[in-house]
């Protein structure tokens, strides 16, 4: 198991709620857990307590375990976590260092941070731009990119720390169509490529349905369901919880209002219309 | 010296040659001091070819080297010695020479700290203070303020043009720009302020404070040299500046 | 030690270089625009001092002024640098405010808010009393000023006092009243550690429109030293009693999980409420 959070609880410090209710957690190694559920829920506090910058970087009160890679977050040091599992949040501009020259300098921070040998340093940064196909960025000015491009270095710069764990949160969000794009197809190519497994919080369920193996809805700090992906994104309770359900879903259930069957070559369409 | 042989020095060389010539030009009493740091520097930019930018680099000084000349040689208390009187106006020889003195030293120092600028790219600078021994937080607060600089200015552009919109610009009559400029400080802490967490996490994310020195990725050339110039440069200013406290160099001009 | 290493956590690491282009960009743009007897050169400063203890505070204040005098385009023409020592002291003192809880939001009503305003307003006014009646001020021959500056003071003073009594009122908060006296205080601090290196390096002058403040009191008897110290208590108080409001608002207006993680966060919230 990559990831296991048993019977978490937080709250962030200076408030007076639970964040997260008994929440537990499974993702395994080498598969795609994508974690959905309306705005507050708590899947941006799951993401932050699974990397284990909650409570350590950013205070708070956090109960139950929460496991990376085998080695409890709360006996680890902060680098020794980022060397387990990383984590890529919304915004691009506030994830690179804003110290590096270059795109192969900035993917190169992390692990210059671990003291490493120049060889192995040079070795992660030529496998993380590889990993996602941007080679081609290398010498580029890391302040002079794209919304999509920079998600990708920031992305890189995780990737060269080789965790066994990848949190994505909403990392399409500030992007436009192209750079959605884009990121879905590193995120496709890393999946088919690596054995590293990935936590991703979307509300574009389009690209979960792709992606993931299992899905995880959340309400109010709470687990609601999990399950294959599929089964969890056809489910018509999911718009209670404020989750538009995928646009396969959606031509599906029309087409069986308007009595229709639909035959598997409908299938093959839509996935081609929707991707 | 050839061409591009200063450039090529050590970073850590030509800042132990900036910080000398600036204690020299700001802290040793008399005027050979400031004489020699523009000597010097006059030296320099020649033989690295950059002598007409930092000249006209150097001039941007000159609102504050004209308010120095006329306040001091017009307006110098307990002088006795008038160069003229023009009516009102009695210009001093002491004042005169006060005057020349802070000239000196404000155009030695902008002097010394042009070359620097122009010889030496902050990044390596920052590398080789790192590869010396310069903490990693350093090194990052020193290359992340150099790069949120131009960041900032632009918030702050769009801050001011909103405003504009506003009617709150910064253009016009002075109490309209005062009113213009209070509203700036706010909203541009504030935008600040809610990128710290995101930043934070991420750096942490990255390991940054893992312990340690940081791999060093590229090594600038140094030799013995050098290095007996950068120890002979700061512990002579050094004494110089002592020995100017202390009142031993009255002598010298 | 261990205070200091948590002065200088990754957060604090990350807030620093934000201050130090604010300072700048700020300071650059007043210099700029206006031709006031401001800076708005130490708001960053200030806040890392209040936010993150005085150490954090004075190194800020330090790096911004040798950061702006050897940066790039910006730096060639500024007689910014040999001021770090004031810039640090001035992120010092906002520590030491900081920690003694001056930052820290105090609603109060009625008689406790007229007693904090009432002190506001008898502290410049007991200040300003001794200088006005010592001979050694007056008499130019000893490096005094000319007369019309102690008009000018009083009229300083009282305008402090109002704006000090206004400000509290308003907004029912009688730190308004302590945050303007750490700011004033900053600033005569400030005026004092900078006419020295003012008159020695500069000749007394700066180079902008408060040279003409300098002029006129040298004009009225100051020697040179005095003139830069005149000026420096007349433009440094305001400049700072403005920063450190402007601080105290942000302050004000953050949230409290957020001032939570700074080191210095809890006194600036009410530690009674959980």
């Amino acid at each position: 198991m990559s990831l296991v959070l048993a019977g978490v609880r937080y709250r962030y410090a200076g408030s007076r709620t639970d964040a997260l209710d008994r929440i537990d957690l499974a993702v395994p190694s080498g598969s795609v857990t994508g974690l959905v559920g309306p705005n507050e829920a708590g899947k941006s506090t799951i993401c932050l307590v699974a990397a284990g910058l909650a409570p350590a970087t950013i205070g708070g009160h956090l109960e139950g375990v929460v496991s990376i890679d085998g080695v409890e977050s709360s006996s680890a040091r902060p680098h020794e976590l980022a060397q387990r599992c990383g984590i890529l949040f919304q915004n691009p501009a506030t994830q690179l260092s804003g110290t590096a020259p270059t795109v192969w300098e900035e993917v190169a921070f992390g692990p210059r941070n671990l003291a490493l040998p120049v060889d192995d340093v040079v070795d992660r940064v030529t496998d993380a731009l590889a990993a996602l196909g941007i080679e081609s960025l290398a010498e580029r000015d890391p302040t002079r990119l794209s919304g999509g491009q920079a998600q990708l270095v920031a992305l890189a710069g995780i990737l060269a720390l080789r965790p066994a764990l990848v949190i994505l949160d909403e990392p399409t969000s500030q992007l436009d169509p192209q750079g959605t794009r884009m990121v879905g197809e590193a995120l496709r190519r890393l999946v088919r490529e690596n054995r590293t497994a990935i936590l991703v919080v979307e509300h574009k369920t389009a690209l979960l349905d792709q992606l993931a193996d299992r899905v995880v809805v959340v309400d109010q700090g709470r687990l609601i369901r999990e399950g294959p992906t599929d089964e969890v994104l056809s489910d018509p309770a999911l718009s209670e919880h404020g989750v538009e359900p995928p646009p396969r879903v959606r031509v599906r259930s029309a087409l069986a209002g308007a009595g229709l069957r639909t035959p598997r070559e409908a299938d093959v369409l839509i996935a081609e219309l929707t991707r | 010296m050839p061409t591009g042989a200063y450039r090529r020095l050590n970073p850590a060389t030509k800042l132990a040659l900036a910080l000398a010539e600036a204690v020299l030009a700001l802290g040793v009493r008399g005027w050979s001091g400031p004489l020699v740091v523009i000597a010097v520097c006059v030296a320099v930019a020649i033989a690295a070819r950059i002598a007409r930018r930092s000249v006209l680099l150097v001039l941007a000084s000159i609102p504050l080297l004209l308010s120095i000349v006329l306040v001091n040689t017009f307006l110098y208390p307990g002088a006795t010695d008038p160069i003229v009187q023009l009516g009102p106006v009695r210009p001093t020889w002491t004042g005169l020479a006060a005057a020349v003195q802070a000239t000196l030293r404000v155009v030695a120092f902008g002097f010394s700290v042009v070359v620097l600028i122009l010889t030496t790219e902050p990044d390596h600078l920052i590398a080789d203070l790192e590869r010396r021994g310069l903490g990693r937080r350093a090194a990052f607060v020193v290359g992340a303020t150099l790069r949120a600089i131009p960041r900032t200015t632009q918030r702050a552009g769009q801050i001011t043009e909103a405003q504009r919109a506003r009617a709150l610009d910064t253009e016009g009559r002075l109490w309209r720009r005062v009113r213009g400029i209070l509203p700036l400080a706010g909203p541009l802490v504030f935008g600040a302020l809610t990128d710290v967490e995101e930043q934070t996490m991420a750096l942490e994310a990255r390991a940054f404070s893992a312990p340690g020195r940081r791999t060093v990725l590229r090594v600038f050339p140094d030799s013995a040299t050098q290095r007996v110039v950068r120890w002979a440069a700061l512990l002579g200013a050094l004494a110089l500046l002592t020995s100017s406290i202390a009142g031993v160099l009255e002598a010298i001009p | 030690m261990a205070w200091l290493s948590r002065q200088f956590s990754t957060r604090v690491i990350v807030l620093i270089p934000i201050a130090i282009a604010i300072n700048i960009v700020l300071g650059f743009t007043v210099q700029k625009v206006l031709n006031l007897p401001i800076y708005l050169d130490s708001i960053g400063t200030i806040l890392v001092g209040v936010l993150a203890g005085p150490i954090a505070g004075a190194v800020t204040g330090a790096a911004s002024n040798l950061i702006w005098q050897y940066a790039p385009v910006i730096g060639p023409g500024s007689n910014i640098g040999p001021f770090a020592i004031t810039a640090a002291v001035i992120g010092l003192l906002a520590g030491l405010w900081g920690q003694l809880g001056v930052y820290k939001s105090r609603p109060a009503e009625g008689m406790r808010l007229w007693l904090a305003i009432a002190i506001g307003v008898a502290a410049p006014a007991l200040l300003i009393l001794p200088i006005i009646n010592n001979p050694a001020y007056t008499d130019p021959n000893v490096g005094g000023y000319p007369s019309w500056v102690y008009w000018a003071a009083v009229l300083i003073a009282a305008t402090f006092a109002l704006v000090l009594a206004a400000v509290a009122y308003v907004r029912r908060d009688s730190a308004a009243v302590w945050v303007a006296l750490a700011g004033a205080a900053t600033g005569i601090v400030a005026a004092v550690v900078s006419a020295p290196i003012a008159a020695i390096v500069y000749g007394g002058v700066m180079g902008s429109g408060t040279d003409l403040l300098v002029a006129a009191l040298r004009q009225g008897g100051a020697d040179v030293y005095h003139a830069s110290l005149g000026q420096g208590l007349f433009s440094d108080p305001i400049d700072k009693t403005i920063t450190s409001f402007v601080v105290f608002l942000v302050v004000l207006g953050l949230s409290r999980r957020l001032l939570a993680r700074f080191p210095m966060g809890e006194r600036l919230t009410d530690t009674a409420s959980a």
